[in-house]
């Protein structure tokens, strides 16, 4: 089912909180709002799931205006961070509370509490408390209850994130499998990059309770719209190199980079990945660095780098072997570097 | 022994892991408290069947070898006197029983409401409210009008007023300001508003009646559960709630499966500590009542009162009686005063 939020504001007392969010959920689509904390990124979910009001704007699921419409009447099914499971009920009570409540025949509603347990591998655990569950098993009866009763769409607020690091990427890969087999509209909010990264189709950025790019995880790898995207997006962040544009060519110290451009901007910010910086003999780079330090991270090695106040980071072979503070050359292809304005943030487009 | 000062001191050992010589001392000081805190109770028990002359000769501690048990008073009051004794337990019981679940009943959803909805009534509207009922109620007591018709036109001037008015009010309340208010009302001395209480019963002739003295107490514990309730509602983690309105259940459905089973131990403990007040009340129930109404304390305060002195005996015989449905309600009720209940519902 669609999610279709126009122009969505939210305001706390004089504290606007998100502004003007439109965002098109596609039936069936994985969609991961991003960002910081204070991005508004929660905000945004719970008004979807109408436990927050909305200030401006309007919410359709379905195709059916909900924007004021309670909770219940939605037909989503949420995850909470905290899992928020009844303490007091068993496993079996908790998936079947949904369906308790839509006063279902307790034969039918056994066999889907049943079945929904059985695909996330509860159904030995079916009599315990929520006490009695370790983290992993409390986020599958989340997950069931969310499960049970056929959602239009599926609402997750950082359901990972109470996890351990290990259980957490087990997690992430049975999340993954689970919507594409039920095929569920899915809104999945987080604050880690990795987490958008592997799970959505789309990715929403927020930043400042404003979108800043919506995006496939690839487009907004390869081609973020500005310098917040570019640094926000990938593992280590996007290299950034304050300096000056003038006519095409970029300035950083006593290096000149040419763009291919012909730009001139003050106040200019150059980008670059780390898996498109080599390292080089310092006669032979573009850009001339110290280096701070190198870590061996297993299938390549880290380097970081100072170019003036800017730190560089580089992946380098596995074999690579350098002393602290010797100079280094930067090598890249200069199709793969990014340029931004430092004043508007804005990406700057070689070829205009 | 790698604990810390601050655990030792916090989280003792149980007694089971104690050297058995911690044990034995452990053990006999909780023995000295369990017998200091039920001394009273044994004394009034014995009392209960000793004669005038026991009493008066000098303490006696031990039946049948210090003194002769007598069932002279248990006699009295329940062969002889029995109606009265019997009236004023039944009195009792559903003065006590009506007025906690009224209490506990209204004061726990409004404490939920207070909890969980933000209100923001307007200052000025809440004081023009004030000051027409003010008005009206000077109108019927100085002028004479009909109750009705002050009341009616009360209502009306107001709703007048706010509609007219309430724009231009600015300073609000908030869910502060109502708690504080309510539990205002618990701070003022019951010794206070007993007269206008008394006088308020007369003009509606319903002194000496059930409803009035249930209709007081509930009104006199309301402040005391809103107050308990509201800090064991606000303990429920918002979560919980908020789920369950997303798993579809009405504002009503999360109170009654979700709210009240995970506040079981304060509504218990709430409904103890009530219980226990309205039962041992003793101003207002002698203001409010003379002769059919009459409750458990007044019976008690009677046998000081007599011409032939306090009588001890008949009064402790009472006493036992009246601690029994107390100490009933605790068995009862205790076993819900459990820790741990809120365990597993959120992280862990």
């Amino acid at each position: 089912m669609t999610v279709v939020l126009d122009k969505v504001s939210k305001s706390f007392g004089a504290v606007k909180v998100l502004h003007d969010l439109s965002l098109e959920v596609q039936d069936g689509e994985f969609l991961v709002l991003l960002g910081a904390s204070g991005s508004g990124k929660s905000t945004a979910l719970r008004m979807i799931a109408g436990l927050e009001t909305v200030s401006e704007g309007t919410i359709h699921i379905s195709g059916r205006d909900v924007t004021n419409e309670l909770p219940k009447n939605r037909d989503v099914a949420m995850v909470f961070q905290s899992y928020a499971l009844y303490p007091h009920k068993t496993v079996a009570e908790n998936i079947g509370y949904p369906l308790k409540i839509r006063r279902l025949a307790r034969a039918d509603m056994e066999a889907q509490v049943r079945d929904v347990a059985q695909q996330v591998q509860l159904d030995e655990l079916l009599d315990r408390y929520p006490k009695e569950l370790s983290g992993g098993q409390r986020q599958r009866v989340a997950l069931a209850r969310a499960m049970v009763r056929r959602p239009a769409v599926f609402l997750m607020d950082e359901p990972l994130s109470n996890l351990d690091a290990k259980l957490r990427g087990h997690m992430r890969a049975e999340l993954k499998h689970m919507q594409h087999e039920l095929g569920i509209t899915t809104i999945y909010v987080t604050h880690d990059q990795v987490e958008a990264m592997t799970l959505a189709h789309r990715v929403a950025l927020l930043e400042g309770g404003r979108l800043q790019q919506l995006a496939t995880p690839r487009a907004i790898y390869e081609d973020p719209e500005n310098l917040f995207v570019a640094q926000f997006i990938g593992s280590p962040p996007m290299n950034v190199a304050h300096g000056t544009l003038e006519g095409g060519t970029f300035i950083v110290g006593d290096d000149r980079v040419a763009t291919g451009g012909s730009e001139t901007v003050r106040n200019a910010v150059i980008g670059l990945r780390a898996e498109d910086c080599r390292v080089v003999a310092p006669s032979e780079g573009q850009l001339h660095a110290k280096l701070f330090a190198n870590e061996l991270i297993g299938d390549h090695t880290l380097v970081t780098a100072k170019l003036g106040e800017d730190t560089l980071s580089i992946k380098a072979s596995k074999d690579f072997e350098a002393g602290f503070d010797e100079a280094i050359g930067i090598a890249f292809d200069p199709d793969k570097i990014y340029l931004f304005d430092k004043d508007t943030g804005a990406r700057i487009d070689r070829r205009g | 022994m790698s604990r810390t000062l601050m655990q030792r001191l916090f989280e003792p050992t149980s007694i089971r892991d104690m050297a058995i010589g911690t044990k034995v001392i452990v053990y006999s000081i909780l023995l000295f408290w369990t017998a200091f805190v039920l001394f009273p109770i044994y004394w009034v028990l014995i009392t209960s069947f000793k004669t005038a002359v026991d009493v008066n000769s000098g303490p006696v501690f031990l039946p049948f070898i210090d003194f002769q048990p007598s069932l002279h008073a248990w006699k009295e009051l329940f062969v002889f006197d029995y109606e009265d004794t019997l009236k004023a337990y039944v009195n009792s019981l559903i003065i006590a029983l009506s007025s906690t679940a009224a209490s506990v009943l209204i004061g726990s959803m409004a404490a939920y409401a207070l909890a969980r909805f933000e209100y923001r009534p307007k200052f000025g509207v809440v004081l023009t409210f004030v000051l027409v009922m003010i008005a009206a109620f000077y109108a019927v007591g100085a002028y004479g009008v009909d109750w009705r018709l002050a009341s009616a036109s009360g209502i009306a001037v107001f709703v007048f007023l706010a509609i007219a008015l309430g724009r231009y009010f600015k300073a609000r309340l908030s869910n502060g300001d109502i708690l504080f208010w309510m539990i205002s009302q618990r701070i003022l001395a019951p010794i206070v508003v007993v007269v206008p209480i008394y006088m308020m019963f007369q003009q509606v002739r319903l002194l000496d009646t059930h409803i009035a003295i249930i209709l007081t107490y509930t009104v006199i514990n309301l402040p005391i559960v809103i107050w308990l309730m509201y800090d064991f509602f606000r303990s429920i983690p918002i979560d919980l709630e908020e789920s369950a309105q997303l798993d579809g259940a009405t504002r009503i459905g999360v109170f009654w499966d979700i709210v009240l089973p995970l506040s079981r131990t304060g509504l218990a403990a709430t409904t103890l500590l009530v219980m226990i007040l309205s039962w041992n009340e003793y101003l207002l129930a002698l203001f409010l009542s003379t002769s059919r109404a009459q409750t458990m304390p007044i019976l008690v305060a009677a046998m000081n009162a007599g011409e032939r002195g306090i009588l001890w005996w008949s009064m402790s015989v009472v006493i036992i009686v009246m601690i029994i449905p107390v100490i009933v309600l605790a068995i009862i009720l205790q076993r819900y005063i459990s820790k741990g209940l809120l365990l597993g519902a959120v992280k862990g």
